[in-house]
C-alpha cells in the first residue's frame, strides 16, 4: 500500500489526505468553537492555558501558530509579545483561518497576522521563531515528519516547539469512558449541533491513529530537536509535547 | 511514586516561570549561561531535572540522556540532609555525592537561583487554579516537613542547590577530580 495514508480508519492515497482534512473542517468551521467547548466540555480551553503557561514566551518574541483555527493561542501569545514583538496565525484551510481573523477582530485583538500555509513547506527563513506551537493539529497533517523538520528549521536556537494534540490514556476505566464517548456520543453531538456526523466521526478515528505520547516524543527528537518531555493532560487524553532546539 | 512524580513536574514548571520572570524583568543577565545544560537527579526517586539557558531563556525539563556542562547525582535522603546544613565537602569526601562538569557554570546558575523568591501556593494558583495550588501545598508541605519546619519549601530547595553547587569549587576533592 504504498503511496497510501491514513484518513481516520480509512486508507487513502497521500495526495488526497489534504483536501480530505480540508473538507472536514470546511464543514466545520463555522461551529469549531462551539463543538470545543461542548465535546471537552470546556477543558480545551484549560489545555490551552496550560500550553501559554509552558511556552516561555515573552514580550518582543516571534510566535508562529500552525494550525491555529480560530485563534485561541494567537490570542493569549499576542499579550505576551506585546507591540514590539509578531504573531503569526497560520492554517491550511482558508475558512478556519477566516473563523480565527473573525474571532481577534470581535475580541479587539489586532497585529496579529494571517498566513495560509502548509506545515510540511514553511515559507519562512530558518531560525526566525521563538516558539511554535500547533494545537489539536499535528495529526491532520500528511507528513508529520516533514512538519516536524520544517518546525525545526524555522526556530530560533534557544527556542521551543509546543505539540498540543490528543493522545492516549493508560488508565483503563479512562479508555473505555471515552472509547465510547468519542464513537457513541461525539459524533452524534456532531450531527446535533453541527449537522455533520461525519466529520466528528473522522476526529474520533484520526485520534486513534494518532501516535502516542512516545512515540510523537521520538518523532520530535528524531526531526533534529535536542530535548522533548510530554505533560499528560486529562489522564492522557491530551498531551503537550515541548521540543527544545538549543 | 506517581504522585512524587507530577509534584516534581509542578514544581520544573513554576520553577521555570520563575526563573524566566526574573530574566524577562531584567534583574538578572544569563549571557554567560547561554548554551549551557546543568543536571540534577536524585538516584532513588524520579527527579531528574536540566537547566538549559539559550536565546536569553531558561528552560527546565525532566528526564533527559542528554550530557550536561554540570551534573550532580546524589540520593534524597543526601538530598535532604544537605538541605538540613550537612556539609557537602563531608557528603563528597564519603562518596554520597557525584559532581561532574564545569564549576563555573554551576556557580552562575547558583547567582541566578539566590534571586529567586516565590511563594509556592500563591504562583500555582494562578495557573493551576485554588484547589489543585492548595493540593499542591499540602504535598509541599508534607515533603518540606521531613527535612525542615520552614514554611517556604522552595526557599529550602534554593539554598539547597546553592549549597549543592557552590561547594565543590571550594572542595579539593572536587578539584583533584577536575585538575
Amino acid at each position: 500500500m504504498k503511496n497510501t495514508t491514513h484518513f481516520g480508519f480509512k486508507q487513502v492515497a497521500t495526495n488526497d489526505k489534504q483536501s480530505l482534512v480540508r473538507d472536514v473542517f470546511n464543514s466545520v468551521a463555522s461551529k469549531y468553537n462551539l463543538m470545543n467547548d461542548v465535546l471537552s466540555f470546556g477543558a480545551h480551553r484549560l489545555w490551552k492555558h496550560y500550553t501559554i503557561a509552558s511556552s516561555n514566551v515573552k514580550i518582543s518574541d516571534k510566535v508562529l501558530d500552525i494550525a491555529g483555527g480560530t485563534g485561541d493561542l494567537a490570542i493569549e501569545f499576542r499579550k505576551k509579545v506585546g507591540d514590539s514583538g509578531q504573531v503569526i496565525l497560520s492554517d491550511i484551510n482558508a475558512a478556519m483561518l477566516n473563523e480565527g481573523r473573525k474571532n481577534l477582530t470581535n475580541k479587539g485583538i489586532f497585529g496579529v497576522e494571517f498566513v495560509q500555509l502548509n506545515a510540511q513547506q514553511l515559507p519562512f527563513d530558518s531560525n526566525t521563531f521563538d516558539c511554535v506551537s500547533i494545537a489539536f493539529g499535528l495529526r491532520n497533517v500528511t507528513d508529520k515528519d516533514q512538519a516536524l523538520k520544517e518546525i525545526y528549521r524555522i526556530l530560533k536556537p534557544g527556542s521551543c516547539l509546543l505539540i498540543l494534540e490528543f493522545s492516549t490514556t493508560d488508565s483503563v476505566l479512562l479508555k473505555k469512558f471515552y472509547d465510547f464517548y468519542s464513537f457513541n456520543i461525539m459524533p452524534k453531538l456532531g450531527g446535533i449541533i453541527a449537522d455533520n456526523e461525519a466529520s466528528y466521526q473522522y476526529l474520533a478515528e484520526s485520534i486513534r491513529k494518532h501516535p502516542n505520547q512516545e512515540t510523537l516524543k521520538n518523532m520530535v527528537l528524531d526531526a533534529g530537536f535536542d530535548f522533548c518531555e510530554y505533560h499528560n493532560l486529562s489522564g492522557g487524553i491530551v498531551a503537550l509535547h515541548k521540543g527544545i532546539k538549543v | 511514586m506517581q504522585s512524587f512524580a507530577i509534584f516534581w513536574h509542578k514544581q520544573a514548571v513554576i520553577l521555570e516561570r520563575a526563573l524566566n520572570h526574573l530574566v524577562i524583568n531584567s534583574r538578572v543577565n544569563i549571557d554567560a549561561l547561554n548554551g549551557k545544560t546543568i543536571g540534577l537527579s536524585l538516584q532513588d526517586l524520579p527527579l531528574d531535572v536540566h537547566f538549559i539557558c539559550a536565546n536569553n531563556r531558561i528552560f527546565v525539563l525532566s528526564a533527559t540522556d542528554k550530557s550536561t556542562d554540570v551534573d550532580i547525582k546524589l540520593k534524597s535522603m543526601i538530598f535532604i540532609s544537605l538541605l538540613q546544613g550537612e556539609d557537602l565537602t563531608e557528603l563528597l569526601r564519603q562518596d554520597k555525592i557525584n559532581i561532574h562538569g564545569d564549576a563555573k557554570t554551576a556557580q552562575l546558575l547558583v547567582d541566578l537561583l539566590k534571586e529567586v523568591d516565590i511563594d509556592l501556593e500563591e504562583m500555582a494558583s494562578k495557573h493551576t487554579g485554588d484547589i489543585i495550588a492548595n493540593q499542591l501545598g499540602k504535598l509541599t508541605r508534607k515533603f518540606n516537613h521531613i527535612g525542615t519546619q520552614s514554611n517556604n519549601p522552595f526557599k529550602i530547595i534554593k539554598d539547597g542547590l546553592s549549597t549543592l553547587l557552590i561547594n565543590p569549587i571550594k572542595s579539593k576533592r572536587y578539584k583533584h577530580k577536575n585538575s
